[in-house]
């Protein structure tokens, strides 16, 4: 049958690139491009303040909410707004949500199959799979003949040539190291957790109207209307029983599928404890107020900052020591672009210089990258759910340090081991239990205050722009999923002047600075060992770990200056 | 008594980027058709790829509008059947998974696969724009047209209308 070539079907804009320099087998240095320009910011000047997060939120549609939440909060910290406890309890309840939707998501259909190989759970005997299944989790689905199913459905897709979904793979690579079984029973989850994302998502679609991108922000709090008394209204008490409901699974779904299957694959790739370690700094804004959003002491995740792998000293974090570079970066700064800039004297002057495209190499030594490079007190740093469970683990947060010395022990692993491709992977389903039941929580909470008649969502005072000051600016924050997120805005005669996103990706995926310190994903990929330069599994495995918000490529220089071109698998 | 045939129109593609957006420009039309039979939802899907699930999840008849590069001239309208979708190539990314990877997801997710078929236009220009190419513009209505003929001949609905 002739082939049929589709193109366009779906169109999503946004690309990583990474170029890697291998030398005896292994990684001798790296250089990560972001391929597309954001101009986001540009867009928002002179725009009513109270809309930014409308078009904020359009930044990704995969990180869905993060931006809505950062820009909120940026106006209402320029303009002096506190929100109602109810809309600070909604947007926790959204943004936790957030977390565990995202993390299953990551780790079955963004990661798993640079771990798991499909063709191999072709050959996996079902009665094995399903002795697997029971010997490390009490889910109920387990049983052989669910387990041949499964396969049958697949073998049927692979006979059609049909893979699609699973046809991303270096299937064969001698990197992969599962079993049979193993992989049988993590491709029957990969499929669970499509269901799973599914169903756990109508969290959004209650609290925001729709999914992606929520419809319910308002500065000065939420439109979510409460009212026990209403069945037309957001939240009601038959609304709170479906949330609680969603949140009970969700946290059934994480314990006792996501968190073994972590702990099955790591199992049979220890090594990569050891590999894609990267800076070794890591920082988190911190977030989830349970008092107001100023009193940081009082944020479920911690904000800090630790450096040098030193997790006996979590630093505090002040905002005000942020800036980005654009030595290596397609754009240029008023004062020259060997000095930082603290984002609200951010400029996006986009100047592109690099080779026009077609090209084979970037120009690694000059301008190589859409993205700017941050820096915290001048330090590259990590960002993501590793960093974030690393900083809550060394200041003492009880539930993250119960459930990551649980893991650890489980894994018969040192702390120290979490500085690696697998620690980001078992940190991120860390946090995510830890969330699944703060969701719950949370729920719970807003069913009491809803029970109380503590109704009020929205703090109107400053709605009216006539009484704002002539001049203002704010930072708003949120620790998205993928790490941490600021959005900075100046506000004036009631528009927007300068409005500036650093956003967690740019962390990890940004380029060298003016004094040549590489970028996270760039020092991560440091000696990684490299079977197959023209497969560079290996490569894929530890960008992947830190959940990369990108479309990408990747293209591999081996020591003798051969190019490989390999199309990116995520 | 059986419930009733769930029936989704999804309209595929990037508004921003001309011709590619010609199924949502489609769903657009449909909604102030008349001829649209009441039980079919029509959703514009944009770029989403898996969380397009939640809509398609239980239908039982889906009907895809999409630009598709079959290599015709500008404006030409395209009909495919399930059987036909089924080679579809996958996007090379999750994050660009594209209707043939929804449709797998569909496959291997769902108890009973519903019936599909992509009535799809080939594009002039995928550029920026928000405007649709003048021979795309044109066979507007003729999608709009077929739409109506699937929508009012799927085999679902003849069942429901002889029992």
């Amino acid at each position: 049958m002739a082939r049929i070539v589709i193109d366009p079907v779906t169109r999503i804009e946004g690309h990583l690139r990474i170029e890697a320099e291998v030398n005896s087998g292994a990684v001798s240095d790296a250089w990560s491009s972001g391929t597309m320009f954001r101009g986001i910011e540009l867009i928002l000047r002179g725009r009513d303040p109270r809309e930014a997060w409308v078009w904020t939120q359009r930044i990704c549609g995969v990180c869905t909410t993060v931006h809505a939440l950062a820009s909120v909060r940026a106006v209402e910290d320029a303009l002096g707004i506190e929100v109602p406890e109810n809309a600070s309890l909604i947007r926790n309840i959204i943004a936790a949500s957030q977390y565990v939707q995202d993390h299953v998501i990551h780790f079955y259909h963004l990661h798993a199959l640079d771990w798991v190989d499909v063709t191999l759970a072709l050959k996996a005997d079902p009665g094995k799979t399903s002795q697997l299944a029971e010997s490390i989790s009490p889910w109920p689905k387990s049983s052989r003949a669910y387990f041949k199913a499964i396969q049958d459905r697949v073998k049927a897709l692979v006979e059609s040539k049909q893979l699609s979904l699973f046809s991303s793979g270096y299937w064969g690579h001698p990197a992969y190291h599962l079993p049979p079984e193993a992989n049988l029973l993590a491709v029957a989850h990969y499929v669970e957790a499509l269901e799973f994302q599914r169903d756990y998502i109508r969290i959004h679609a209650v609290l925001g109207g729709k999914n992606p991108h929520l419809q319910t922000y308002l500065v000065g709090g939420m439109s979510t209307a409460m009212d026990p008394n209403e069945p037309q209204a957001t939240i009601n008490p038959e609304r709170i029983t479906l949330l609680a409901e969603l949140a009970s699974k969700a946290q059934a779904f994480v314990d006792q599928v996501y968190i073994p299957d972590v702990l099955a694959v790591a199992g049979f790739y220890r090594d990569w404890f050891e590999r894609g370690e990267g800076l070794g700094n890591f920082l988190s804004y911190g977030d989830y107020p349970l008092g107001g959003i100023k009193d940081s002491s009082r944020f479920y995740l911690q904000r800090g900052a630790i450096f040098n792998h030193d997790l006996s000293k979590v630093h505090p974090v002040d905002p005000a020591n942020v800036t980005e570079y654009v030595t290596h970066s397609w754009y240029q700064y008023a004062g020259g672009d060997q000095n930082g800039k603290h984002p609200y004297q951010g400029e996006t002057s986009p100047q592109y210089t690099g080779p026009k495209p077609p090209f084979e190499h970037l120009e690694i030594d000059q301008k190589y990258s859409w993205l700017k490079a941050p820096r915290y007190q001048d330090q590259a740093m990590e960002v993501g759910p590793l960093s974030r469970m690393l900083i809550a683990y060394a200041s003492g947060h009880p539930e993250v340090k119960a459930a990551v010395d649980g893991i650890l022990a489980k894994l018969n692993a040192p702390a120290t081991a979490l500085f690696s491709t697998l620690g980001r992977i078992a940190a991120r389903a860390i946090e995510a239990h830890v969330m699944a039941g703060q969701v719950s929580k949370w729920v719970a909470e807003l069913g009491d205050k809803l029970g109380h008649g503590d109704l009020r969502v929205h703090n109107g005072e400053k709605w009216d722009p006539d009484t704002w000051p002539k001049e203002a600016q704010g930072f708003g924050f949120h620790e998205a999923p993928r790490g941490s997120l600021g959005h900075w805005v100046h506000i004036e005669d009631k528009k927007i002047t300068n409005y500036q996103c650093v956003v967690p990706t740019t962390w990890n995926a940004g380029p060298r600075d003016a004094k040549g310190q590489r970028g996270a994903y760039e020092a991560s990929l440091l000696k990684t060992p490299i079977a197959d330069p023209e497969r560079p599994l290996e490569i894929l495995r530890t960008i992947h770990s830190f959940d990369p918000c990108l479309a990408c490529a990747v293209h591999v220089v081996d020591g003798q200056g051969r190019r490989y071109t390999v199309p990116w698998v995520s | 008594m059986p419930a009733p045939a769930t029936c989704v129109v999804l309209g595929l593609g990037n508004t921003l980027h001309s011709d590619d957006g010609v199924g949502p420009q489609a769903i657009e039309r449909l909604r102030s058709d008349a001829r649209v039979p009441d039980d079919v939802a029509l959703i514009e899907g944009g770029t989403l790829g898996l969380e397009l699930l939640t809509y398609i999840w239980d239908c039982s008849y889906l009907l895809v509008l999409d630009a598709v590069d079959v290599g015709q001239p500008p404006g030409t309208l395209v009909r495919m059947s399930s059987q036909e979708l089924q080679t579809l190539p996958g996007k090379g990314s999750v994050h660009q998974l594209g209707v043939a990877d929804l449709l797998v997801a569909l496959r291997v997710l769902a108890s009973r696969t519903p019936e599909v078929v992509l009535l799809g236009v080939q594009p002039a220009s995928t550029e920026w724009g928000t405007e649709l190419s003048p021979a795309v513009a044109a066979v507007l209505p003729a999608l709009a047209d077929a739409a109506i003929a699937e929508l009012c001949h799927r085999p679902h609905r003849q069942e429901e209308i002889t029992t």
